[in-house]
């Protein structure tokens, strides 16, 4: 890594730790690569999100007596997909930027990101079943 | 880094690289995926996000035998930016799109 989480990374000391206090080091490439690879597992679920939220938008039949009812429940998982993909670029950076320091990696917070908008749009969704139900 | 003949992994990278490349082609083949469903929506949506499909996938190439972790954080950009754009194209469709409820329809009164 060159420039994955800023800053020029300082040269190793013979036995791997960083030269000097403060400074960063290359970590094993099995563990950018895997960094690597969760990133671009959070970018597919954003995508997944979005094709979700597009499809309830355009293929689902309408609710009757709620006219906005496929919208309400698309647009925030579409949103959702495009915070997911920011958030997995930052935090991708962040831990490359704690693996040269070699500190522990930061808690993420996708995770309840995505459960909690996720049980969100599932009680929104009730809601509409339940409205257009009742009418 | 150790030198490693060209062509060859360096030790106990070999596997993790491939996981890797074959992460590229899946996020790769799930772009053109969600462009070609796009297509039915906006075709100039859908072959744009088509198009931008083709440099992910090309970003498999970027992983060498021996990566010495990653070379560029431009294809990890690329990757960011193209879902929020199909996002936002997405979003567009969503509020933009003929149907019940749309804007389009609010504002012409139908």
């Amino acid at each position: 890594m060159t420039d994955a989480g800023r800053g020029e990374p300082a040269r190793a000391g013979p036995d791997g730790a960083p030269a000097h206090e403060g400074a960063e080091s290359e970590p094993d490439p099995r563990f950018t690569l895997a960094n690597e690879r969760t990133f671009l597992a959070w970018s597919r679920t954003a995508l997944a999100l979005v094709a979700a939220g597009l499809g309830i938008v355009q293929l689902l039949p309408p609710f009757h007596g709620v006219p906005f009812g496929r919208r309400v429940l698309g647009v925030p998982l579409i949103i959702l997909g495009a915070v997911i993909a920011v958030a997995a670029f930052w935090e991708m950076t962040r831990n490359q930027r704690a693996m040269r320091r070699g500190q522990p990696l930061p808690r993420s917070i996708i995770p309840r990101l995505l459960a909690g908008t996720i049980a969100g749009i599932a009680a929104l969704a009730a809601a509409v079943v339940l409205l257009s139900a009742a009418r | 880094m150790s030198t490693v003949p060209p062509g060859q992994d360096e030790p106990g990278i070999g596997e993790p690289a491939n996981r890797t490349r074959l992460a590229w082609t899946r996020t790769a083949i799930a772009l053109a995926a969600l462009g070609a469903a796009m297509l039915r929506a906006s075709v100039v949506a859908g072959v744009i996000v088509i198009a931008l499909s083709i440099p992910v996938w090309a970003a498999v190439r970027r992983i060498g035998p021996a990566p010495d972790a990653l070379s560029s954080l431009a294809a990890l950009r690329l990757v960011t930016a193209t879902v929020v754009l199909v996002a936002a194209a997405a979003l567009v469709i969503a509020f933009l799109g003929h149907g019940p409820g749309s804007l389009s329809e609010l504002l012409h009164g139908r």
